[in-house]
């Protein structure tokens, strides 16, 4: 497990970057790249935009002082950089980058065709929900973040993220296929 | 205004963690509320669980090199702004030093000036003093030039 407080002083300028603080970083880039590379995946649509906004994630995470938090903390920082640069790319002119892409089959041979299906209404769906219900769904569904921490993220009240969590919900669940999972 | 019902919360995180207790999982089973959520956090993890097949994250060391890299490319930045804010005063000071200099040199008494230099000397000291000028904004044009195309 990463030492939360040797990244903190390993990550800040003019502090001396050390072994331990290496090998920190090492593990909290492992444990964390991947969810956050399928959140931007997830937000945009497209891998390689995926790519480049998990690269300029971490080097702002890099680049910026940061105060010593625990795993949990850092995690969020790391997801809230993530959305930050979302939101940027959206307000950039280059808008036609972030529409959400035509949903696309795998090459044969990738996958069961039932699975196949069910990702392509899942893309299908996504495309018609709003960047922020994408980002809410994941954050809340897949990350299993709290409210609080999806406050945390987004920059939303608190108080507001159960309603639009709510309606993002609604909105999915109306456009997908019924599918039974028992809990 | 409706709302989500107020344990969806807690089985989104008991589908994470795989902690039910006997209550909240008899809860998810009758709550529609709870169970859509369910439902839709399966699916999207279903969708997690295909993008993380489709994810290669550079190496570590990589994103640390190019952050070193935009480090050194911000402070230079910096120094930049601050060499071109010296440049812009600079060119202030000279412009003000060259017509502070006229006004004083138009003041003279060129007649009492001339009388005391031999010959054309005068008229050398006049072409030295414009070639000067000349040749200070000279050297100050292609400083301001490369500094505004930046």
């Amino acid at each position: 497990m990463e030492d939360a407080p040797t990244i903190a002083a390993w990550v800040n300028p003019g502090q001396e970057r050390t072994a331990a603080g290496d090998e920190a970083f090492r593990q909290l880039y492992q444990a964390t790249s991947r969810p956050l590379w399928g959140y931007l995946h997830h937000a945009t649509g497209r891998p390689h935009v995926a790519d480049d906004l998990l690269q300029e994630t971490w080097c702002k995470f890099l680049l910026h002082p940061i105060p010593p938090m625990d795993k949990a903390h850092t995690r969020s920082y790391l997801f809230r950089i993530a959305t930050n640069l979302l939101h940027n790319r959206s307000r950039s002119r280059d808008d036609a980058a972030l529409e959400y892409p035509p949903e696309h089959a795998d090459p044969p041979g990738n996958g069961a065709q039932n699975d196949q299906a069910a990702r392509l209404d899942v893309q299908s769906a996504m495309r018609q929900l709003k960047p922020r219900e994408r980002q809410l769904l994941w954050l809340a569904y897949v990350e299993g973040m709290s409210h609080a921490e999806i406050a945390a993220v987004t920059g939303l009240g608190a108080m507001s993220i159960r309603i639009l969590l709510y309606r993002a919900r609604q909105k999915a669940s109306a456009i997908l296929r019924p599918q039974r999972t028992e809990p | 205004m409706k709302k989500s019902c107020e344990h969806e919360e807690f089985a989104i995180r008991a589908l994470h963690t795989g902690q039910w207790s006997d209550a909240l999982r008899l809860h998810a089973a009758q709550c529609p509320d709870c169970t859509q959520a369910l439902q839709l956090a399966e699916t999207l993890r279903q969708q997690a669980r295909h993008a993380d097949r489709l994810c290669t994250p550079p190496d570590p060391y990589w994103i640390l090199q190019r952050s070193r890299r935009q480090a050194r490319e911000l402070t230079l930045r910096r120094v930049s702004r601050l060499l071109f804010a010296m440049r812009a005063l600079a060119a202030v000071y000279a412009v003000a030093v060259s017509a502070w200099l006229l006004r004083g040199y138009a003041a003279l008494q060129y007649r009492e000036l001339a009388s005391t230099l031999p010959g054309a000397s005068s008229g050398y000291a006049l072409i030295g003093a414009a070639l000067a000028a000349a040749c200070a904004l000279a050297g100050l044009w292609p400083i301001l030039h490369q500094s505004s195309r930046r």
